[in-house]
Formats: structure tokens, sequence, C-alpha cells
């Protein structure tokens, strides 16, 4: 086994530890909350999971501005981008439905068409527009450049899902961590069990990424040499003929 | 330079026009249900999450305007105002000095207690306020339960 894949074993192993022992602090050890009683334990995987979706929309972000700037065009930056939205979607799927089974018995709907939550929806909806629009036949560049710059349009709606609740009157609660003055409102034990979920599902992302960028670099190059070799054999009958 | 059927039967193929036609249909019937699901969440968006709420203060300014039509309505429950009702549950809600009475009809969520901040969907109905629908809005401060913590002024725990 080469290095690069026992680092990326270790860094899956090392997700799934994480994630393990978040979820026995989250259900086990940690102590229910004013108000919210045990609903709380559901703060320990939602903000995490929607901090993951904002991270893999600006990794997409930063590795489609590389590729569209020519002098650091490579396809790897596109796999990269492409990599990363496919985790965004993953992740904002699972924030919607985590936000959703939290929201029935502490808001009392399952779903409500405030601000924050129809931002997501519609940046849920934006990459999945983005990984559709990567399925479009087309050569590769061409597809590298078109989702590059659906990358950056849709890149727009993240601020705006993040400050929704401070420009509109929202249901959603303002963020606990992520707040403009960095207070974290979140106190004790549980303070310490939402950290050790925010680099579980961190640690998570980065397996996920570096796995599908490497599943796709791979298929690209099978997909060259398959050109490769139909053009050489064709080639090599061509001259037999002659 | 000719080749035999023999010869062009081992060709390796590269995906052929039809494959990628079928292909270019599926992705694009894909992005046009994604587009329609856009315009419907962003309709959706703009016809209830840019004014989601009035606070009581502004529901009772725009009382007259308001008439009997539906619109939410955000306010703190008042302590010692909540009367259950075999419909749901009566009370009151407050918002900076301005009160109205609510009648719930329905099931309030699980979260619903005094002191707590709510938001309610109904209408006016003479003086009271019909609510089919009680949304908690809770704080985005998470402290642990204690069970000798001091809950009202008077000192006690209960």
């Amino acid at each position: 086994m080469s290095r690069n894949a026992k680092l990326k074993r270790g860094v899956g192993i090392t997700a799934l530890v994480m994630i393990a022992l978040t979820f026995w602090l989250g259900l086990y050890v940690t102590p229910p909350a004013e108000v919210m009683g045990n609903l709380v334990r559901m703060l320990y995987i939602h903000p995490p999971m929607a901090w993951i979706a904002y991270l893999a929309y600006g990794i997409t972000t930063a590795a489609s501005l590389l590729y569209l700037w020519k002098r650091t065009r490579r396809r790897e930056w596109d796999l990269i981008a492409a990599a990363s939205a496919e985790a965004g979607v993953f992740f904002t799927g699972l924030t919607i439905l985590t936000g959703s089974i939290w929201g029935r018995p502490a808001w009392g709907v399952w779903w409500t068409w405030d601000a924050l939550l129809t931002s997501t929806a519609v940046l849920f909806l934006l990459y999945l527009g983005y990984l559709a629009l990567r399925q479009v036949p087309m050569s590769e560049t061409k597809r590298g450049v078109r989702s590059a710059i659906a990358a950056l349009v849709a890149f727009i709606d993240v601020p705006i899902v993040h400050e929704s609740v401070y420009w509109w009157k929202t249901l959603h609660q303002t963020p606990s961590v992520l707040n403009p003055s960095l207070n974290v409102e979140v106190h004790g034990s549980m303070a310490w069990t939402l950290l050790l979920g925010f680099v579980a599902f961190t640690m998570a992302y980065v397996w996920m990424v570096w796995t599908r960028y490497e599943t796709s670099k791979r298929q690209a190059e099978l997909a060259d040499l398959e050109v490769e070799r139909a053009i050489r054999e064709r080639l090599s009958v061509e001259e037999v003929s002659l | 330079m000719t080749t035999t059927g023999e010869e062009s039967a081992q060709w390796k193929t590269v995906e052929g026009p039809g494959r990628s036609r079928a292909k270019l249909i599926r992705a694009l019937v894909a992005l046009g249900v994604i587009l329609a699901a856009l315009g419907f969440v962003l309709f959706k968006g703009a016809t209830n999450s840019l004014e989601y709420f009035l606070t009581v203060q502004q529901a009772n300014a725009a009382r007259a305007k308001l008439g009997d039509t539906s619109f939410r309505m955000e306010g703190v429950v008042v302590p010692g105002s909540v009367d259950p009702t075999p419909a749901g549950v009566d009370f009151t809600i407050r918002y900076n000095h301005a009160e109205d009475r609510v009648t719930e009809i329905g099931n309030p969520p699980e979260l619903f207690q005094p002191s707590i901040p709510v938001v309610i969907q109904g209408h006016f109905q003479g003086n009271v306020f019909v609510s089919s629908l009680i949304e908690v809005k809770h704080s985005s401060n998470y402290v642990a339960e204690h069970p000798s913590r001091i809950k009202n002024a008077g000192g006690t725990t209960s």
C-alpha cells in the first residue's frame, strides 16, 4: 500500500472514530439543555454538517477559480471542484434533513419558508444543478469552464444563507458559533462535544473528497488511455492494410 | 486503404453520437427538473421569507388593514396567561409592551411554555388572534439544565 493510500485510510478511520465519539458524548455524556431538554443532542451534528457544506462550496469555488485562470488551469482543479461540490450537496441534504428532524419537536413544524431555510434549499438546488451540468456531454475544457462559472454563481448564495438570519426575520436562531463576534453561545461539555463534531465531520469531508477525486482522476486517465489505444489500434490496422 | 469487417469488429469503440445524445437528454431533463424546483422554491421564498412575521406591535398598528387575512405574528408568551382549552390553548402574547390575546386551535409544540418567543399563524377575530399554528423560536444560547437553578424572581426553582 502506498504512503498516500495509508494516509487516506488513516484520515478515514480517524473520521469514523471521531464521529462515533461525537455520537457517544452527544447521546450519553452531555447534559440536557435548559428549555430544549434532550432535543439539544441534535446540536452536535446539525451545525457541523452546515459548516461542511460551507467549507465544501468554498473549496469548489477556489478550485474553480484556479481552473478558470489560464495560468493555473489543470484538470485536477476541475476534479477537486466537482468532488467537493458532491460532498457539499451530500452535507447540505443532511443539514436540511437533520434540521427538519430537529425542527418538528422544537419549532412544531418539519419545514417553514423562512429566509434561512429557503436560501438553504436554493443552495442545495444550485449545486445539484452544477452537478447536473457536469453530466452534459461536451469537451473536457468546455465542461470545466462552464461548470467553474456555474460554481462561482452558485457560491453567491453561501453568504446569503449565513447572513439571512440577520437580514430578514426568521424562525431559525442566529448562529451559536459562527456569529459576528465569534462568541460561542454553547456552554461546558456541550461546547467541547460540538467542537469535536466540527473536527470529525471535517475529517470525513477530507476523506470523501480525497477518495472521490482519486476515483475521478483514474476514470479520466482511463478514458484518455482508451482513446489513445483505440487510435493506435486503428492506425496499426490501417498501416497493415496499406 | 480498406479494412475487413473482422478487423473493424476488433477496434476499441469510443462513445458514439447515439449514446452521447441519450446522455444529453438525461442531463437536460435533470437540469429542467432542478430549474423548475428552483423556481418553485424562489417563488415560495419571495412570498413568505421576506416578511416572515409581524411583531405584535406591527400587527396591532396594521390591524385595520390586515382585517381577517392570515399572517404570522411574533411575540413572547406572557407568564401566567397560558390557559389550556379543549380545542388547544389560550394565552397572551407580548412584544415591547404591546399585547394580544391568542386562541390556539390544535396542539402546541413540545417546547411551548411561558416566557418563550413564538411565531403564531392565524388571523384577528375581534379582539382575539385565532391561531392555527404555533412555531416556537428558541435562542442560540445553550446552557445545561440545572435542577437547582433559580427560575423566578421569588428565588424558587420551579
